[in-house]
């Protein structure tokens, strides 16, 4: 998929130089019923390479590097809303930085959101009940999770979980998407670890994880997925899927979330303005024809003029736009005998958007039959947007089991976290190039890792942007409303406290530096 | 073993040993920091944020925002 033949990750294969005078018609076949199309199998086989490359990066000397950035965000109120008083409402995580010589400023920054961010037991109904688990059934594919409370249409669940839109029957479900885990026992209480025993058995608690699929807010119910989930046993063994839903009468919280300013994560290609490292790097960003697909992508706007900027000071903020095809552009649904296509589609901003590793789905199987659907604009799993906002992720992370989402860096924290993510079942069909691959993968990195690490990371240090400064960057926005999970305009820089390498706070809004 | 505090670390798998840190290096050149600790928060912990009856907990101003953004407006 690169240009240059590096991080080719899907195709276990020489790439073939751009040359314009070199095109030729595209020879990829596209799904037909069951057979699996081109792009399944290039992200099938990616997310495989992810995976192994991640474990490469996770026990490699340079992941141990001190490129990590400690934060606490304190989410600010709503105009007009009285000041919070006590303990601050507090989103702690940490930005963790892979060197890297594909991004012009030397450095790939990964976010993570820590596990018991966002807590259930704080959710009352309008008789002030905690929602604790209440109840659970199941059917094949997912588990529905009675919270407690007396939910209906005049009193639904609250906000974050269902945001009521006036004049619109279906509201904001800003939740579903996130991974969630059993892990409170009373209201207020500690979350519970592997460890944690319980007093009355003698025997550790465990828990469950899973990802939240859909919230019903007017019942209280909470449907999460089976595929994907894990369960921390009693015998503090970590397995997949979970053999048991969640405990009754718990409360949730939020597991461990991730997010990265790659291009595989964020399917963002770059451009290099500058030759500050003499490289010979694209200076003008281009997509392949053959992978120029309709999609979004962002502007960052300071003023109303455009900035894209890599740093801001510790008080500017910038305005986020996000431009995606426009919904009279789309096929109609149904095709009729007087279907009509309309030209001039919105594409992609060609060189920013690229739709290697992410999931989207033809709306159709028989686009031939009138009364079928139209094989249209595809569905976006990636995420969805309203007003300059994204308002959910939509492609339902899914933490273990063949994931498609994760990016070698967040494969690279899962293994250096010592949960070991489940091999993907999908690897590359071709058994002899893939050891060979896997080989060469092996004594490639080798050997980059002792020599021209120093200078990748030499490189990187002299260049590199830095956190909480590049929060405000076109690549870098995008990541933290998804890692957040907060309207993009929330996130202000005057909200980072950050710290320092002796744990010691400083807060760049004021002006406050690390120690040295 | 005390109750956590207030955004106290409850769980981690950030260990590094002794010999990691002594082996650390950039190429060929040993690094050598001040702190023991290289952060505070790393992928895989969990934090213990309780609050009390009268706070805006994190999952509250979480949905405050989202709240604010449907009626338009903006933080403070």
């Amino acid at each position: 998929m690169s240009p240059n033949g590096k991080n080719n990750f899907g195709t276990f294969g020489q790439q073939v130089d751009f040359s314009p005078v070199k095109f030729k018609p595209i020879r990829a076949e596209f799904a037909k019923g069951s057979t699996p199309g081109s792009i399944n199998r290039v992200n099938r086989e990616s997310t495989w390479a992810r995976w192994r490359r991640g474990y490469e990066l996770a026990t490699a000397t340079s992941y141990t590097n001190a490129f990590d950035y400690s934060f606490v965000y304190t989410i600010p109120v709503p105009s007009g809303t009285p000041a919070p008083g006590g303990n601050q409402p507090a989103i702690p995580g940490v930005f963790k930085g892979f060197p890297t010589n594909n991004k012009e400023f030397g450095m790939h920054w990964a976010g993570v959101r820590t596990a018991g961010s966002l807590r259930f037991d704080n959710i009352k109904d309008h008789n002030g009940t905690l929602a604790s688990i209440a109840s659970v059934t199941a059917d094949d594919d997912y588990y529905y999770v009675q919270l407690t409370g007396d939910w209906s249409v005049a009193n639904p669940l609250p906000p974050p979980l269902y945001v009521t839109i006036p004049g619109s029957p279906v509201g904001l479900k800003a939740i579903n998407g996130e991974v969630l885990e059993d892990r409170v026992i009373t209201s207020g209480g500690v979350p519970i670890t592997r460890d944690t025993i319980n007093p009355a058995t003698q025997r550790r608690y465990g828990y469950t994880q899973y990802v939240l699929i859909e919230t019903y807010p007017f019942t209280g119910i909470l449907k999460l997925k089976k595929a994907g989930s894990v369960e921390a046993t009693p015998d503090r063994s970590l397995i997949t899927p979970a053999s048991i839903p969640p405990n009754i009468g718990r409360f949730l919280i939020t597991g461990t979330r991730y997010c990265c300013s790659c291009q595989d994560f964020n399917q963002r290609e770059y451009a290099f303005m500058t030759n500050l490292d003499n490289k010979k790097n694209e200076y003008f960003p281009r997509s392949n024809v053959s992978s120029v697909k309709p999609g979004r992508f962002e502007i960052m706007s300071l003023k109303g003029k455009v900035d894209n900027n890599a740093m801001t000071d510790g008080t500017t903020n910038r305005d986020m736009q996000i431009i995606s095809p426009a919904p009279q552009y789309n096929l109609p649904p149904t095709i009729t005998a007087t279907s009509t296509t309309v030209p001039g589609t919105t594409r992609d901003n060609p060189g920013v958007f690229r739709d290697f590793g992410y999931i989207y789905l033809r709306s159709t199987a028989n686009p031939s039959l009138q009364g079928a659907n139209a094989e249209g604009m595809p569905d976006y799993y990636d995420y969805t947007s309203s007003n300059n906002q994204i308002t959910s992720i939509s492609d339902y992370w899914t933490p273990l089991l063949d994931e498609k989402r994760y990016c070698k860096h967040i494969y690279a924290m899962k293994f250096a976290e010592g949960v070991f993510p489940p091999e993907p079942s999908d690897i590359p069909v071709e058994p002899d190039s893939i050891a060979e691959w896997e080989q060469k993968l092996v004594k490639d990195l080798e050997k980059q890792d002792r020599d021209q690490m120093y200078e990748d990371m030499r490189q990187s240090l002299g260049y590199m942007d830095v956190p909480p400064y590049n929060c405000q960057a076109p690549m870098m926005m995008p990541m933290m409303q998804k890692l957040f999970n907060i309207p993009a305009q929330f996130v202000k820089m005057q909200g980072f406290t950050m710290y320092d390498k002796n744990g010691q706070a400083y807060v760049p809004s004021q002006g406050e530096m690390p120690s040295t | 073993m005390t109750a956590p505090n207030f955004g106290d670390i409850v769980e981690t798998t950030f260990v590094q040993s002794p010999e990691q840190i002594d082996t650390r290096k950039y190429g060929f050149s040993e690094i050598r920091v001040s702190g023991s600790i290289p952060a505070v928060y790393h992928a895989g912990d969990v934090v213990h944020l309780p609050y009390t009856s009268g706070e805006t907990s994190t999952m509250e101003a979480v949905g405050l925002a989202w709240a604010a953004y449907i009626s338009g407006v903006g933080p403070a």
